[in-house]
């Protein structure tokens, strides 16, 4: 090894780190990372000091999300890492790659119950695509190297690297031992697009149903152009959304549990289902058994093991969507079922008229996407504002709208929203809260305070766990069991207590100077949205009910 | 109830064992038994897993083969009722 080599652990972490291209951390220090936070002082590696360790797992999603590149969080042994795991779980259940670095106590210590000692490498086998613990110098640069690789390559996900201290204080080697090297031993079946090809120039009523796999793979260019060449019809779930161009008229939106009635419908009618990037999760399918029942389905995917999982598959088409999708493209003759299509959007497009005075939530989602600037990254956090968000709001590519889909984890839009603000500081980033979610990160408000992030937070505030509500309203009598939120905090004081500019408006008379005050501004914005306490988000179907049972109203 | 014997040859990593035991329970596969060589310095270890399930074998198949330390999966066996 050269004689500039780092000499310990710690400073080797910020070496690679830097050159896997990491520019940014977020991380919170404490005991058992101490040696890398001291090395960390002399690096160039810019660290972002969350305030708790989920706000900087969510950061790292974030900017992982928003940016393409790989997010990296830190923490320190014990109640640290522990304290990422929520963040982790969400990650693998987006498919996100994330490296998670923790502190370690040292290697004599362990499995000693030592003070901060938890065998966070036990606890991450359930929520990380795969996980590393150091316990010898000689190995630490070729598991880092790998934590990178594993997290990119195939279906991304998170991986986690557990480091005692001892091997972060250690002298780092002059030759390292090889680790060895890693081998795609599943081999891809060849492609099946003979098979599909003859499924897609028979089907006359076929469908695009389309996943978060595509921006994942990085093909939103190449399923426009097939979308274009085929006029299929399409749909999107809640993680493909910005994937297809969202003023195609062939477009017709989001699918599943809360998708729109002209998707749902169409996707029950199809003959053909082609899958891009998607795994048929519940909250798409409703009911397995009779979703899209009459449909052949064409499953394109990076990942084997979601073949046949929850649906057969006619043909399958794995491995890279980029090279993949321009091989199944044909012209079609589907012009009665475009316009089927098309008229059944036209039918049951959003209204947004509204009686009365009170706001209405997906009314200014949707002047606010319309006004936002172009590329403005959106994050929300989970519950009714997050449907609201996904129906009414339009974007141009799935790194626009960053959303804990798989998960559905409470306090994801703040700290993913930094996590993207720090990834592209030059576009405008908007998380769309609740005021139950926004609680549960609002620590990170201070991180917002100390990096002057712009982030403006839109917090539609019902003064319930609205979505919550909005099922004990519909599913368990009205019996309305711990949802209330009427004693929230004064939001705009507590705003102000970050150096956050906050405005508070109740009327729809003031939506849109309001609207227009935050995007002008230059710095971080908070806008509460007072709504009323009992909207629901509509359409919605049922739980384990065919889709094209929808409920419209109560 | 399905029968299902499979070896798994994987790097001979300290976690392996866990994480295919880990996998086997959340997809929904009972261990009936297990004959395990790891940890033998030769750094490939073999694991003979004996499972039943009402699922189909290539669900844990594929989800076994996607952990990053598997070489190879291979099914000796397989019963269905
Ligand atoms: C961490 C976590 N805990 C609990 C839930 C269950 N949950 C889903 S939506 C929701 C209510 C969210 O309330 P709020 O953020 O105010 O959004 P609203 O539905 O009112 O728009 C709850 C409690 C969850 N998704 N995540
Ligand atoms: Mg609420």
């Amino acid at each position: 090894m050269a004689s500039d080599k780092p000499q310990t652990g710690g400073s080797l972490l910020f070496n690679v780190l830097q050159q896997h291209g990491v520019q940014h951390v977020f991380g919170y220090p404490g005991g058992a990372i101490m040696p890398i936070y001291d090395a960390l002082y002399d690096s160039d590696v810019n660290h972002y000091l969350c305030r708790h360790e989920q706000g900087a797992a969510f950061s790292a999603v974030g900017y992982a999300r928003a940016s393409g590149d790989v997010g990296v969080c830190l923490a320190t042994s014990g109640p640290g890492a522990t304290n990422l795991i929520t963040g982790l779980a969400d990650a693998l259940a987006d498919s996100i790659p994330v490296v998670a670095i923790t502190g370690q106590v040292p290697t004599s210590a362990m499995g000693s119950d030592a003070f901060q000692e938890i065998d966070i490498f036990g606890l991450s086998l359930a929520c990380t695509k795969h996980s590393f613990q150091v316990t010898d110098i000689n190995d630490l640069e070729k598991v880092l190297h790998k934590a990178f690789a594993i997290a990119l390559e195939g279906r991304q996900g998170p991986v986690l690297v557990d480091i005692p201290k001892d091997i972060q204080l250690a002298q780092v080697p002059t030759d390292s031992e090889h680790f060895s090297p890693l081998k795609n031993k599943v081999k891809l079946p060849p492609a099946d697009v003979v098979a599909a090809k003859a499924l897609l120039t028979a089907a006359k009523q076929p469908i695009l149903y389309v996943g978060g796999g595509v921006g994942m793979a990085n093909a939103v260019d190449e399923l426009r152009e097939f979308a274009r060449a085929t006029g299929l019809p399409s749909v999107s779930t809640l993680k493909g959304l910005g994937a297809l161009d969202p003023n195609c008229d062939n477009y017709l939106g989001m699918l599943g549990m809360h998708g729109t009635k002209a998707s749902n419908l169409a996707v029950q009618e199809c003959d053909l289902l082609v899958v891009v990037g998607a795994r048929f999760d519940d909250r798409v399918t409703g009911k397995l058994d009779e979703f899209a029942p009459n449909a052949k389905v064409i499953h394109f995917d990076i990942d084997t093991a979601e073949i046949n999982k929850r649906r057969n598959a006619d043909a399958a088409i794995l491995g890279d969507l980029k090279i993949n999708l321009p091989d199944l493209a044909a012209e079609l003759t589907i012009g009665d079922w475009q316009a089927k299509c098309q008229q059944m959007k036209a039918d049951c497009a959003w209204d947004y008229n509204h009686p009365g005075d009170t706001i209405f939530a997906p009314a200014v989602l949707n002047e606010i996407s319309n006004k936002m600037p172009e590329n403005t990254c959106v994050t929300t956090d989970v519950g009714q504002h997050q449907m609201w968000a996904a129906q009414h709001m339009a974007f141009n590519d799935p790194s626009n709208f960053l959303t804990s889909g798989g998960m559905g984890t409470m306090g994801f839009g703040l700290p993913a929203a930094i996590g993207a603000q720090i990834s592209r500081p030059h576009d405008c980033v908007i998380a769309v809260t609740g005021d139950g979610s926004f609680m549960m990160n609002v620590q990170e408000l201070s991180t917002i305070k100390r990096f002057q992030v712009p982030v403006k937070i839109v917090l539609i505030d019902n003064a319930k766990l609205g979505m919550v509500r909005q099922w004990q309203d519909l599913f368990f009598d009205g019996r309305l069991s711990e949802t209330d939120l009427s004693d929230n905090p004064d939001f705009i004081m507590l705003a102000t207590a970050f150096d956050i500019k906050a405005k508070q408006i109740t009327k729809k008379s003031e939506v849109t100077a309001a609207i227009e005050e935050m995007l002008d501004h230059n710095g971080p914005y908070l806008l509460q949205l007072k709504i009323d306490a009992l909207d629901n988000v509509w359409p919605l179907v049922p739980p384990n009910t065919a889709n094209d049972k929808m409920m419209e109203s109560t | 109830m399905n029968h299902y014997q499979l070896t798994i040859k994987a790097d001979d990593k300290q976690v392996v064992l866990e994480r295919i035991l880990q996998v086997t329970r959340y997809r929904g596969f009972l261990i009936s038994g297990i004959e395990a060589k790891v940890n033998t310095g030769t750094n490939i270890g073999t694991i003979v897993l004996f499972v039943r399930s009402e699922r189909s074998i290539t669900l844990l198949v594929d989800q076994i083969n996607k952990l990053i330390d598997i070489k190879e999966v291979h099914v000796d066996k397989s019963e269905t009722a």
